[in-house]
């Protein structure tokens, strides 16, 4: 295509989208009439009239709509905790509950999703506070979290624990 | 990647641009649940796109569920790009959302290729909810366009259901298929062309 070709391709394909842009908005007012345009090819104009009215939107079933409106809630639901609880850490109830001598609810925890023997496990207990389904989700997700991020000792408890290795070398040797 | 500026004196005298979605992706990505908006405001439009280019009602659904899920999981890497030109409506969100549904109806096509599935029979009992070909025979305008379209090579085809159909503007279409607008343009130009002849020849 020569060069000259190409700007009037070019500027036809410019104002058939002016065109098209003018139909649009106006089918989309109810207009009585189209946009008329004498520069534009009779087969473009004819074709764009027509696509515009017979090519139309369609919907899913509202059962699919509500459904993975449902999915991507969960979704949500779980994207919201994940943070929460150490970026990846995931709360497995294994058994959920245990009754507690002292009416607690007992939750056992697995870090990233490991399956662990419960019985290496150390348990959990989130006290009778816990009634809503909510709060449980919550109290476990912060638990995880605080099992995956020991707080780092600060200055002073290095310094602290420093001194008392030193003490405990001199004492053997 | 938007762009059909007018003069520079039309660009200066344009308030600052927002995104029109931007309230809504920074509210979802505030709360995660909230993004169920920007779902029900787009819903219709990526499951037509989907079944547009699959022709069948179980894959577009398919397509429309990894969509939406994938933009929720990946909503932080999300971008706006909206530029002064790009004028009110524009939507960068509703551009990204596109490239993620396109990259999942090629996803899917691939997927068909390895397993093909049932039985013809067996898809012919199953009457699509929606069947856009069959509703378009009872207008035989409405079937002659359709069958036109179905006949442009997929770039063209894909660029009218887009304009058509979703009613994206040239540059969001530029934005989804990774083209430049003026290469749009030829595009869609070069589709109503060849559709027009074939409805004239159809007529006459």
């Amino acid at each position: 295509m020569t060069p000259d070709a190409r700007d009037a391709l070019e500027i036809e394909a410019l104002r058939t989208d002016r065109y098209l842009e003018a139909l649009l908005i106006a089918l989309d007012r109810h207009a009585a009439g189209t946009p008329a345009d004498a520069r534009i090819e009779p087969a473009v104009r004819v074709a764009a009239t027509k696509l515009a009215r017979q090519l139309v939107r369609v919907h899913p079933s509202f059962r699919f709509e509500d459904r993975l409106a449902a999915q991507l809630a969960e979704a949500a639901r779980t994207m919201r905790l994940a943070p929460a609880a150490g970026g990846g850490s995931m709360a497995l109830p294994i058994p959920f509950p245990y009754a507690t001598p002292g009416g607690g609810v007992e939750l056992v925890f697995s870090q990233r999703g490991v399956a662990l023997d419960p019985r290496d496990l150390r348990p959990y207990l989130i006290r009778g506070a816990l009634t809503s389904a909510a709060l449980s989700l919550a109290g476990a997700a912060w638990v995880a979290w605080r099992r995956t991020h020991a707080p780092r000792p600060s200055p002073m408890a290095r310094a602290v624990r420093a001194a008392r290795e030193a003490r405990l070398v001199r004492r053997l040797s | 990647m938007f762009g059909m500026g007018g003069g520079a004196e039309a660009r200066r005298a344009t308030v600052s641009p927002l995104d029109r979605d931007r309230p809504l992706v920074e509210a979802a990505r505030r709360e995660p649940e909230r993004f169920e908006a920007l779902y029900r405001r787009y819903l219709a439009q990526v499951y037509s796109y989907a079944y547009y280019e699959l022709r069948d009602q179980h894959d577009a659904e398919d397509v429309t569920e990894r969509t939406f899920l994938s933009a929720l999981a990946s909503l932080d890497r999300f971008e706006e790009r909206a530029r002064p030109e790009d004028g009110a409506d524009a939507s960068t969100f509703r551009v990204w959302l596109f490239r993620i549904a396109r990259n999942a109806v090629a996803n899917e096509r691939r997927h068909r290729r390895r397993h093909p599935v049932a039985a013809l029979e067996t898809a012919a009992a199953i009457p699509a909810a929606v069947d856009i070909e069959g509703d378009a025979t009872r207008r035989d305008e409405g079937a002659a366009a359709w069958r036109a379209v179905d006949r442009l090579p997929a770039d063209r085809r894909r660029a009218v259901v887009l304009r058509f159909v979703n009613e994206l503007t040239t540059a969001e279409i530029a934005g989804v298929l990774g083209r430049s607008e003026g290469a749009v343009r030829v595009l869609l130009h070069r589709a109503l062309r060849s559709v027009g002849r074939e409805l004239r020849g159809d007529v006459g």
